[in-house]
C-alpha cells in the first residue's frame, strides 16, 4: 500500500503479475496531464539502500506502457502493443520514502509503431529519462 | 522470498539486496572456463497482464547480473547503473529458466561497458548494453 493517502482520482495500474508484485504504481492526472506515482519502501532497495536500478527501469517500463496502451486503444480497441526496445538513462538516485511521479508523451505514432518518451521526477529531481519503441498488433498483422 | 529449487548446476545468488530478493532468487553458475551465466526461472511474480514475462522483470534481472559484471571488472568496487538498452526479441512464459551470459565491451577508468544477451534453450529472447559508474572515480 501507498506510504501516504492515494490521491482523489487515482488508482492502481498493472495490479497483476509484475506491476502488483513490485508495485504498487498509481495512474491518474493533474493540471501537467497523466501522471504515475510510486512511493519507494524497503523492498526496492539495492545493496546500498536506494532505489533499485531494476525497480527503476521496471516503473519507467509501466509508465510508458501504459502511454502506449492509452494511445493504441484510442485508435483501435483491440490493438496490442509489446515493447520491442527500452532505453533508460540514470540521471540521479531515488531515496527510501520518496515520492516518484512518472510521465510519458507519444513522440510519434505510425500504423505499427508507437515511439514513446519517458521520465521520473522525485519532487524537482530527475531521476531517470527513457525511450521507448512499441510494436502495434492489430488481429492478423504483426 | 518465494522457495524455488536452483536449476542444475546452479547455486543460489546470496547477496542480500532487497529488490533481489524480492523478485527472485536470482541464480548463478560459474563454468569451466571461468565465465559465469546468471539465471531465474519465470514464475506469475513476474508476467504481464498477457501471460509473458514483464520487460520490468527482465531489465531488472539484467540491472542486478550485470552490475555483478562491472562490479567484477572493476575490482569489487562498488558500480551505479548509468544507462541500459535492451531490445525484446522474444516472448518468455512462466515456467522458463532465462539463462544471461555478459561480455566486458570496455573499461575506462571510471565507467565499464557492458553487454549481454538472455537466451531460453538456446533461443535469444533478449539483448542488452549499458554502462556502469566505478564508485569513488570523479
Amino acid at each position: 500500500m501507498p506510504l501516504v493517502p492515494m490521491p482523489d482520482g487515482f488508482s492502481p495500474v498493472e495490479t497483476e503479475g509484475f506491476g502488483g508484485f513490485s508495485g504498487p504504481v498509481l495512474g491518474g492526472a493533474d493540471a501537467d496531464g497523466p501522471v504515475f506515482l510510486f512511493d519507494i519502501a524497503a523492498k526496492h532497495l539495492n545493496l546500498y539502500g536506494r532505489l533499485h536500478g531494476g525497480m527503476m527501469m521496471g516503473l519507467m517500463s509501466m509508465v510508458m506502457g501504459e502511454g502506449a496502451r492509452t494511445r493504441t486503444r484510442a485508435g483501435n480497441s483491440a490493438a496490442k502493443t509489446r515493447p520491442l526496445s527500452l532505453n533508460c538513462d540514470f540521471i540521479s538516485a531515488g531515496e527510501p520514502g520518496d515520492r516518484v511521479e512518472g510521465r510519458t508523451i507519444v513522440t510519434r505514432a505510425t500504423r505499427s509503431i508507437l515511439f514513446m518518451r519517458g521520465s521520473l521526477m522525485v519532487g524537482e529531481r530527475l531521476l531517470m529519462t527513457a525511450t521507448g519503441v512499441y510494436a502495434v498488433e492489430t488481429e492478423g498483422r504483426k | 522470498m518465494t522457495k524455488v529449487t536452483p536449476p542444475a548446476g546452479f547455486s543460489r545468488q546470496e547477496l542480500p539486496v532487497p529488490f533481489e530478493v524480492h523478485m527472485g532468487p536470482l541464480f548463478e553458475r560459474v563454468e569451466t572456463d571461468g565465465s559465469r551465466v546468471g539465471a531465474f526461472i519465470a514464475d506469475e511474480r513476474h508476467l504481464r497482464a498477457d501471460g509473458t514475462v514483464h520487460e520490468g522483470m527482465l531489465m531488472t534481472f539484467a540491472d542486478a547480473f550485470l552490475g555483478r559484471a562491472a562490479m567484477h571488472e572493476a575490482g569489487d568496487r562498488s558500480v551505479v547503473t548509468l544507462s541500459m538498452q535492451a531490445s525484446f526479441l522474444a516472448d518468455i512464459k512462466s515456467g522458463d529458466l532465462v539463462e544471461c551470459r555478459t561480455k566486458i565491451e570496455k573499461k575506462t577508468r571510471s565507467v565499464v561497458f557492458v553487454s549481454a544477451h538472455f537466451t531460453v534453450g538456446g533461443e535469444e529472447v533478449m539483448a542488452t548494453a549499458s554502462l556502469w559508474k566505478i564508485s569513488g572515480t570523479g
